[in-house]
């Protein structure tokens, strides 16, 4: 389920059953030339992935809309700022929240988060349009459905 | 030689030229009006649309396989490329059949004996919804209706999907 119109009438419905959040954490930043395409792509991909776990597990996991902070701030204060997220998502009976991202510098921060880090190595392909990096995405999305399952 | 050049009159010429200009105005407003009339007509029909799902017809056996296939969908003015999936197989009465994974409790992707508890069944990984292998869902599990059933023809030995039918409450 997605964070749209026409989910949200579904998920008024059936609260009882959707009881997963997955937050994607995307880092934004301009002024870091070299870095630019490399972010901008990370974000397209994490995107997909996080398009893939949302269509396998439709009826239970509720797709946050993306969790977006500046590259160069501190992961601490951005923590904080994530957990208020989190409070608000587990006012509603929410068991599971994971975040899934491709920053490393998360990490470190992973025991003061009211969930789950699901860090991803960044990918070094480059083009997104070819089927096999798709056969990829899919492969890994699998994957981490089943990671999430484990969970419940 | 000067007498037949003046053939058309002024008047004449006038009359031509004012009937052909007045002609002209008036197809230039009736033409778009009319392509709008038959408009629905020459519409053409996106959902009818059978997808080749890359399957050969003699591949398909009475064990459900998974077959993904990618068409273009075009929402208002965004256009998008969309997966489809189905589980495909061959029943006892050699009819091929193609069921929608989409779960009818809350649309999660079932699969094909997805739990080892329950073979020969759909399993619904989110809710343990359960299905029969003829799609019919499992009583007493969350989905309240049997699986979708995609339309499909075979075409020089291969399998064309288009649009999942729901089936009513069972």
């Amino acid at each position: 389920m997605k964070w749209i119109q026409q989910d949200m009438m579904t998920y008024k419905e059936a609260k009882d059953y959707i009881d997963t959040a997955v937050i994607p954490l995307v880092p934004f930043q301009l002024s870091q030339g070299q870095e630019l395409k490399k972010n901008a792509f990370q974000r397209e991909v994490l995107n997909l992935f996080a398009g893939e776990i949302e269509r396998d597990l439709a009826g239970r996991v509720l797709l946050i809309p993306e969790f977006t902070y500046l590259k160069t701030s501190d992961r601490q204060v951005e923590g904080e700022r994530l957990s208020s997220w989190c409070e608000e998502i587990q006012k509603q009976p929410f068991n599971h929240i994971f975040f899934i991202t491709f920053d490393p510098a998360w990490k470190k921060h992973e025991q003061a988060l009211a969930g789950t880090l699901i860090w991803l190595p960044a990918m070094a392909t480059d083009s997104m349009q070819t089927s096999e990096t798709h056969q990829m995405i899919r492969g890994q999305a699998q994957e981490m459905g089943e990671l999430i399952r484990s969970y419940w | 030689m000067s007498e037949k050049k003046q053939q058309v009159t002024r008047r004449q010429f006038l009359n031509y030229t004012l009937t052909g200009l007045g002609g002209f105005m008036a197809a230039g407003m009736l033409a778009p009006m009319v392509r709008m009339a038959i408009d629905p007509v020459l519409q053409e029909s996106g959902a009818g649309d059978m997808a080749n799902v890359g399957l050969a017809v003699e591949d398909i056996t009475n064990e459900p396989q998974r077959v993904d296939w990618t068409i273009t969908q075009v929402d208002g003015w965004y256009e998008s490329e969309v997966t489809k999936s189905a589980w495909v197989f061959v029943n006892e009465n050699d009819e091929i059949q193609a069921f929608s994974p989409i779960c009818t409790h809350l649309g999660c992707v079932v699969s094909w004996e997805g739990s080892e508890e329950y073979p020969d069944q759909f399993f619904c990984p989110c809710h343990n919804g359960r299905y029969y292998k003829d799609g019919t869902n499992v009583p007493g599990t969350p989905p309240t209706a049997p699986l979708s059933v995609y339309e499909h023809s075979v075409e020089n030995g291969m399998l064309y999907l288009g649009q999942p039918i729901p089936r009513g409450e069972a």
